[in-house]
């Protein structure tokens, strides 16, 4: 745990998919450990989820079934990216393949997985304010929109994650002496302590740096200032992107309920109805005309 | 050379501390000497005293009102509640966004800052407690105390946003990025805040209300709130709900 913890950490700062480090032609990260560590994200992302369904019924007797919701919206997080992956991984890798890309199916499955632990992680550490609000709200179609939004901030770190550390493979494929980041070039050189400063009394050399991430490291959203990847490359993993959220956003549809509409039984799935998008609509219209047909049992507190 | 009881070297110790971050001296300059988890004892120091000392007075309103008293120890409690849980609840997802901008190297500075707007924005606070105790014994409007203790919120906030971005500023001169990353911050804990405010509330306590810790309709969402309001003045109507 600790070690994938170590690995997610690399991938957030982006050390992992730094140019120099994809010179040799993989992610430096561990598969099975980060995908261990992503399902405990998505499981605490689902709880927090599922904390609206406890508040609901907390009052009525009904806690248990509450906490049936908690447990089954754990459960069904991590699936969603689960499935998600598996639905899109395979058109990605053969089309990829197809227009050339010299990426090998592990290292495909590297770059998804180290995605969709940004992903994950974003949507996680947003846990403690979807809970709070889940607490103390009252409004199904706001919290469900406040998840929504939530899970397209954490898609679209992700994925810009996704599109950057690809063009740096195909920055670090060409052979180049020097990289250079938009962030390095917009940042200041880092401060020389040693150089301003006297030296402390007893020490024979200046005191080292105090820097978490090593000098040049671009961060792991930061674009690459180096044309190299090739333009069906591109559009094949922009198409994917966009796919992928199309296929996740339905996914989540598939899988509902999360949240768990308060007068609603709880169940692990609903029958299938409509689309993700019409009920994301439909919700924006409740919250505009003041229908809250999901209320909170007038005992919970 | 005199030698200062313990308590006065802590009230001193923490006189000087405040001091120092009103002025900023404190704020990025002698990290080797203050690191976020020695400060973070200072902060809930002065959460708790500066905090509580402008929750009590502003709890105060209906203090002539028999049983109403203990609405300024309600106060006490809340505002520090108020500040503290919601700079909890916004700080994980703030850190893992600068990681992901590759400015985690400069996480001490950046927990440094945002403790420092934290405290400052309490100490500003409780400074102009005595103007909400003046207001209170002048008029007796509750819907006007209402709005001045907002006014004194507001001005509290104008005055932690100028400590936050002073603390920010070697940080943005290192690296621009950071620019962005206050601004989201900014978002992030006052969505947080009027969130949690709603919650807590009454603050204030009507005179004319029995005394409650939280107000029997107070679980609800504020901006669910403010929709309603919006569209009912716009004459949209609102179904309710």
């Amino acid at each position: 745990m600790i070690k994938a913890l170590g690995s997610l950490d690399r991938v957030l700062k982006g050390q992992a998919t730094d140019v120099r480090t994809l010179r040799a032609g993989t992610i430096d990260v561990s598969v099975r450990g980060l995908a261990g560590l992503l399902v405990l994200l998505g499981a605490i992302y689902g709880i927090c989820m599922g904390t609206f369904a406890v508040a609901m019924r907390w009052g009525a007797g009904e806690a248990r079934l509450g906490f049936l919701q908690m447990g089954y919206s754990a459960v069904k997080v991590p699936m969603l990216f689960v499935f998600t992956l598996a639905v899109t991984l395979p058109s990605l890798y053969v089309f990829n393949a197809l227009v050339g890309c010299r990426l090998l199916f592990s290292v495909v499955v590297r770059l998804l997985v180290a995605a969709l632990g940004v992903t994950l992680a974003v949507l996680a550490s947003f846990g403690t304010i979807i809970a709070f609000f889940s607490l103390c709200t009252t409004s199904y179609p706001f919290m469900v929109l406040l998840n929504v939004a939530t899970f397209a901030l954490a898609g679209l770190l992700g994925m810009n994650f996704l599109l950057q550390t690809l063009h740096r493979f195909a920055v670090a494929q060409t052979p180049m002496p020097e990289v250079a980041s938009s962030a390095a070039e917009n940042a200041a050189p880092p401060p020389q302590v040693g150089e301003s400063q006297p030296l402390a009394p007893g020490l024979a050399t200046p005191p080292p740096i105090r820097q978490a991430t090593p000098p040049g490291v671009p961060g792991a959203l930061d674009r690459i200032t180096t044309t190299g990847i090739g333009p069906q490359v591109r559009m094949v993993f922009a198409i994917w992107v966009i796919v992928f959220g199309l296929v996740g956003s339905q996914m989540g549809w598939i899988l509902r309920p999360f949240i768990g509409a308060p007068d609603a039984p709880v169940s692990f799935f609903r029958s299938r109805e409509g689309s993700f998008f019409q009920a994301v609509f439909d919700k924006v219209e409740d919250l505009a005309n003041g229908n809250n047909p999901h209320t909170r049992s007038t005992n919970w507190r | 050379m005199t030698h200062l009881p313990a308590q006065s070297r802590t009230v001193s110790r923490l006189l000087g501390s405040i001091d120092d971050l009103l002025r900023g001296t404190g704020s990025i300059s002698g990290l080797e000497d203050r690191s976020p988890a020695r400060q973070l004892p200072l902060l809930v120091i002065i959460l708790v005293i500066f905090g509580g000392a402008y929750g009590a007075v502003m709890g105060g309103f209906g203090v002539l009102e028999p049983g109403h008293a203990v609405q300024i120890i309600f106060g006490a409690i809340k505002v520090p509640m108020l500040l503290g849980v919601s700079f909890c609840l916004s700080l994980p997802s703030f850190m893992v966004l600068n990681t992901l901008m590759g400015v985690r190297s400069d996480a001490r500075e950046v927990l440094h800052a945002l403790l420092s707007m934290q405290a400052g924005l309490t100490i500003v606070l409780a400074s102009l407690s005595p103007f909400t105790a003046l207001w209170y014994v002048s008029f007796s409007d509750y819907s006007v105390a209402l709005l001045f203790n907002g006014v004194m919120f507001a001005i509290a906030t104008l005055a932690a946003q100028w400590i936050l971005r002073r603390a920010y500023r070697p940080l943005v001169a290192r690296n621009p990025r950071h620019r962005s990353l206050l601004r989201i911050w900014v978002v992030i804990y006052s969505f947080v805040a009027i969130q949690m405010a709603w919650v807590l509330r009454p603050f204030v306590g009507d005179p004319a209300s029995p005394v409650t810790f939280f107000r029997r309709e107070a679980w609800g969402n504020a901006y669910v709130e403010i929709l309603r309001i919006a569209l009912h003045a716009t004459g949209h109507g609102y179904g309710g709900g």
